[in-house]
C-alpha cells in the first residue's frame, strides 16, 4: 500500500519534470537560444579564425626604394624573396606553437606561410630624390605597391637625434593597399636597413642576429611532492574559468527558466490547480528535477564543445577524467544551489522585476568567484581560495577554479570537505526553499522582505 | 456515511483568524453549497479540505482518510483558476489527468469524450491561450472533473460565464451529482445555490452560522416578505402601506411593479396582508416564500456592525 503510494507519487514527480524539460528544452526559443545561437558563435569564431589565418591574395608588383646610399634596396630584394617571406611567417608559426601547441590556429598559420610564398614583389631602386614627386605620382595611379623612403638619419649606426627619438623612414603605399601587404613592405623594409646599418658597421647580420636572437623557454612547474610538469601559462589561466563560467552557464540560464516559469504558474493562477493534485513538495523536486534535465543538457553540450576545441588546439590532456567527476559533483551542488534559490524566489513574487530585489543578495555572494577567478586560480590553495570554498553558495564555483587550477592537486581532504560542506548546506537551502515555496505559492500581492521570508521558514 | 468531515478547525494568518474551529459534515452523495461573504473563510476551508493548506488545529477526514490521500479522489476547480497559457488543449488536460492518477491507457478517448460534452471537440491542438474565456473555463472544468472524482469541490463555477454556459455548466454538475458524487459547490451568488444545491452551508467571519438542507431552512426561517401589486400600479401606495402595523420597512420594485413589505419579528404576517388589501385596491397580495437572499441577509446581517449593514441594505 504504501510501495503504491510511493510509486504513485514519484509518477507525478516525473509527471511534471518531463513537462518541465519538454516545454523548456524542447522549444523553439530554447533550441535557437540555448543550442544554435552557441553553436553559431562557435562556428563563426572558428571561422575568423581561419579567415585571420587563411589565403592572402597572390601579389605580384614593385616596391621603389627611394635611398641615397643605394644599399637598402638590395637587401629588401632579399627580404621580400618568397623563400623569406614563408620563413619569417614559419618563424612566427614557431612562436605560437609554444602557446597553443598544434591544432587549428598552427594550421592556419601554416596556410598562411604557403601563401606567403606567392608574394611576388619586385624591388625598384632609386637614389635621386629628385624623382619622389614622379614615384608618388606611381603609387596613386597604383602601378607601384609602395615607395620606402630612406633619409640617411635612418642609416646612422645610431639613427636617434639628440632628443634620443629614434629617426623613421617613410613607406607610401596605395589607399586600397591590404594591410597585410602594408605590414609586409614595412618589416621587410626595416629589417633591410637594419642589415643595411650593420654591414655599414662592418659587422656581420647572420652572426649579429645569432647572438642577439632571445631563446625560447621551457617553463617547469616542479611540486612540492617532487614530480615536475610543463607548464602553459595561457592554458592555465584560461582553464579554469572555463570550468567556472561553464557550471555558471549551464545552472543559471535553466535557473533563470525555473523562476520565471514559477512566476507565470503564479500569475497566471494554474498554480492552484496544479496544487489540487500534487503537494508543493512534488511539485517542487519535479519543477527542480525537470530543470536539471535542462541543465544537464547545456552542460554536456557546451562541454563537449570546449572538449572538441580543446582536443582540436591538441590540449585535451589539460582536463583529466578526475576533473570531469569533479564537475559533475559540483555541477549537481551548484543546480541545487541554484535552482532552490529560484524556485522559491519564484514562489515569492508575483513578477520578474520583484524578484530581482530578493535575488541579488545571493547573486552577490555567487559573483564572487567571478570577480576572483584570477587570484583564485593564481593561488589555489592560497588562504583567499580556501576560505572561499567552504562560504555557499559559492562553494562549487570556487572549488571547480581550485581543482581545475593547480598543477598542485588540492589536498583531498579539501576536495571531500568541500562536497561534505557544501551538499550539507544544499540540504538546509532546499529545507529552507521547499517552506518558502510551500507558503509562497498561494501568497498575492506585496512581495516578501527577507525577514518575512525567516518568517514563513519558521511557520511553514 | 460522510463525505467530509471538520472538527475544530481553525487557520490563522498572522494577524488573522480566518477559520473559527468549525464543524463540518458533508453527507456522502450531497450537494453541499458553501456561501457567505467575501472574505468569511470558505476558500480557505476548502483549501484545508483539499490539503492544500493545513489546520493550525483540529482535524479534517476526506472520504474516510486524511486529505492527502483522498487528493487523488477528489475534484477541484479552484475561484482563481488559470491555465498554461502555451500548452496545448489536450496536453493540458492529459497532464492534470496523469497528475491525479488517471493511466494513459483511453486517455485520448477520454479527453475526446469530455470536450465533446462541453462543445468543445475541435479545441484539443489548439493552445490554451487562443481560446475564449469562457472555453478556457470549460476547459478548467474538465480538468477538474476528468479523474471522474468521488468529490467534486467547485469555487465559484459561474463567474464569468455567459447564460448559454452557465446553463450548460449547471446542467452537468447536475448529471454529475445524479451519478453519486459529493459536490461541494462555493459561490455567493445566491440564488445559483439555492437552485442547486440540497444542502447549505453558510460561513461568516470564520464561523459556520448555518448548516442545514433547503427544506429545513425553509422550515425554519419564517416567510416575512410580503409583496402587494396595486391594481393602478401606482408607487405612492407604497407611503400608506408603510403604515400597516407589524410592518417594519416598505419599498417599490419597479420590475414587478409591486410594493415589498417587510413584517416585523412578533407580526403575523396574515394580519399585514389583510390590512394591505383594506388599504389599498389591490390586484395579488402574496406572503413570498423564504430565499437564500433572506435568510443570508438575515444572518449575516445581524453579524455585521451597523454601518456596514446600513450599507448593505
Amino acid at each position: 500500500m504504501a510501495d503504491a503510494r510511493s510509486e504513485h507519487a514519484a509518477r507525478k514527480v516525473a509527471s511534471i519534470a518531463f513537462r518541465e524539460f519538454k516545454h523548456t528544452a524542447l522549444t523553439k526559443g530554447f533550441i535557437f537560444g540555448a543550442l544554435i545561437v552557441p553553436v553559431m558563435m562557435f562556428a563563426a569564431i572558428a571561422a575568423i579564425g581561419a579567415l585571420i589565418g587563411s589565403t592572402m591574395a597572390p601579389v605580384s608588383g614593385t616596391l621603389a626604394v627611394l635611398d641615397g646610399s643605394g644599399r637598402v634596396a638590395a637587401f629588401a630584394t632579399a627580404e621580400l624573396a618568397p623563400e623569406a617571406t614563408a620563413r619569417e611567417i614559419a618563424e612566427a608559426l614557431e612562436r605560437n606553437a609554444t602557446i597553443m601547441p598544434g591544432g587549428a590556429g598552427t594550421q592556419a598559420m601554416a596556410q598562411a606561410a604557403t601563401d606567403a610564398a606567392r608574394v611576388d614583389v619586385r624591388v625598384e631602386p632609386v637614389t635621386d630624390p629628385a624623382q619622389e614627386a614622379a614615384l608618388r605620382t606611381r603609387v596613386q595611379d597604383g602601378s607601384l605597391l609602395g615607395l620606402a623612403i630612406v633619409t640617411p638619419d635612418v642609416l646612422k649606426a645610431d639613427p636617434r637625434d639628440a632628443e634620443g627619438h629614434d629617426a623613421t623612414f617613410t613607406l607610401i603605399v596605395p589607399s586600397k593597399s591590404p594591410p597585410r601587404l602594408t605590414r609586409l613592405l614595412e618589416k621587410s623594409v626595416a629589417r633591410a636597413i637594419v642589415k643595411a646599418r650593420v654591414e655599414a658597421a662592418g659587422s656581420d647580420y647572420t652572426s649579429l642576429n645569432a647572438l642577439l636572437s632571445v631563446p625560447e623557454t621551457a617553463v617547469r612547474r616542479l611540486a612540492t611532492d617532487g614530480k615536475e610538469a610543463s607548464e602553459s601559462v595561457a592554458a592555465k589561466t584560461l582553464l579554469p574559468v572555463g570550468f567556472m563560467m561553464l557550471l555558471w552557464i549551464s545552472t543559471f540560464t535553466s535557473g533563470q527558466y525555473l523562476l520565471t516559469s514559477t512566476i507565470e504558474e503564479k500569475s497566471s493562477k494554474v498554480m492552484e490547480v496544479i496544487l489540487s493534485a500534487v503537494s508543493p513538495l512534488q511539485l517542487l523536486v519535479g519543477k527542480i528535477l525537470g530543470y536539471a534535465l535542462v541543465s544537464a543538457v547545456m552542460l554536456v553540450m557546451y562541454g563537449g564543445m570546449g572538449l572538441a576545441a580543446l582536443s582540436a588546439a591538441a590540449m585535451s590532456d589539460l582536463v583529466s577524467p578526475w576533473m570531469l567527476v569533479l564537475m559533475g559533483v559540483y555541477f549537481l551542488m551548484a543546480f541545487a544551489f541554484v535552482s532552490t534559490m529560484m524556485a522559491s524566489v519564484g514562489s515569492a513574487v508575483n513578477d520578474l522585476r520583484e524578484a530581482q530585489s530578493l535575488v541579488t543578495p545571493a547573486m552577490l555572494i555567487l559573483m564572487i568567484p567571478l570577480i576572483l577567478w584570477l587570484p583564485i586560480s593564481e593561488q589555489p590553495n592560497g588562504m583567499l581560495a580556501t576560505i572561499m570554498s567552504f562560504v555557499p553558495p559559492a562553494i562549487p564555483f570556487v572549488m571547480m577554479l581550485r581543482v581545475t587550477a593547480s598543477s598542485e592537486p588540492i589536498a583531498p581532504w579539501q576536495v571531500l570537505a568541500s562536497i561534505v560542506w557544501g551538499f550539507g548546506w544544499v540540504a538546509v537551502f532546499v529545507w529552507a526553499g521547499a517552506k518558502i515555496f510551500r507558503v509562497g505559492v498561494l501568497m498575492q500581492g506585496k512581495p516578501p522582505t527577507p525577514k518575512e521570508l525567516l518568517k514563513w521558514i519558521r511557520m511553514a | 456515511m460522510n463525505a467530509v468531515t471538520m472538527r475544530a478547525v481553525r487557520k490563522r494568518f498572522g494577524q488573522v483568524e480566518a477559520v473559527r474551529g468549525i464543524d463540518l459534515d458533508v453527507p456522502a452523495g450531497s450537494l453541499t453549497g458553501f456561501i457567505g461573504p467575501n472574505g468569511a473563510g470558505k476558500s480557505t476551508s476548502i483549501r484545508m479540505i483539499m490539503s492544500i493548506i493545513h489546520p493550525d488545529e483540529g482535524s479534517v477526514q476526506v472520504l474516510g482518510s486524511d486529505a492527502i490521500t483522498a487528493k487523488d479522489r477528489i475534484g477541484y476547480l479552484p475561484e482563481e483558476r488559470g491555465l498554461y497559457r502555451r500548452m496545448k488543449v489536450g496536453d493540458f488536460l492529459s497532464y492534470m489527468a496523469t497528475l491525479k492518477g488517471v493511466p494513459s491507457q483511453g486517455m485520448h478517448r477520454r479527453i475526446a469524450g469530455w470536450l465533446e460534452r462541453v462543445q468543445l471537440q475541435d479545441v484539443a491542438k489548439k493552445r490554451c491561450q487562443e481560446l475564449s474565456k469562457g472555453q478556457q473555463q470549460k476547459i478548467q472544468f474538465i480538468a477538474s472533473v476528468i479523474h471522474e472524482p468521488e468529490l467534486l469541490i467547485l469555487d465559484e463555477p459561474f463567474s464569468g460565464l455567459d447564460p448559454v454556459n452557465a446553463r450548460l455548466l449547471n446542467r452537468m454538475i447536475r448529471d454529475i451529482h445524479a451519478t453519486g458524487r459529493t459536490i461541494i459547490f462555493s459561490t455567493h451568488v445566491m440564488h445559483q445555490a439555492e437552485q442547486l444545491c440540497d444542502r447549505i452551508v453558510l460561513i461568516n467571519k470564520g464561523q459556520k452560522i448555518l448548516d442545514a438542507t433547503m427544506p429545513e431552512i425553509h422550515a425554519r426561517f419564517d416567510p416575512r416578505t410580503v409583496e402587494v401589486q396595486p391594481v393602478d400600479a401606482d408607487p405612492r401606495c407604497v407611503d400608506a402601506l408603510r403604515a400597516i402595523p407589524g410592518v417594519d420597512s416598505a419599498q417599490w420594485v419597479p420590475e414587478r411593479r409591486a410594493a415589498e413589505l417587510h413584517v416585523a419579528r412578533g407580526a403575523d404576517p396574515q394580519d399585514v396582508m389583510r390590512a394591505a388589501m383594506a388599504a389599498a385596491p389591490v390586484r395579488s397580495v402574496e406572503l413570498r416564500r423564504t430565499t437564500l437572499d433572506d435568510v443570508f441577509v438575515e444572518l449575516v446581517g445581524e453579524a455585521l456592525p451597523p454601518s456596514e449593514e446600513s450599507g448593505n441594505g
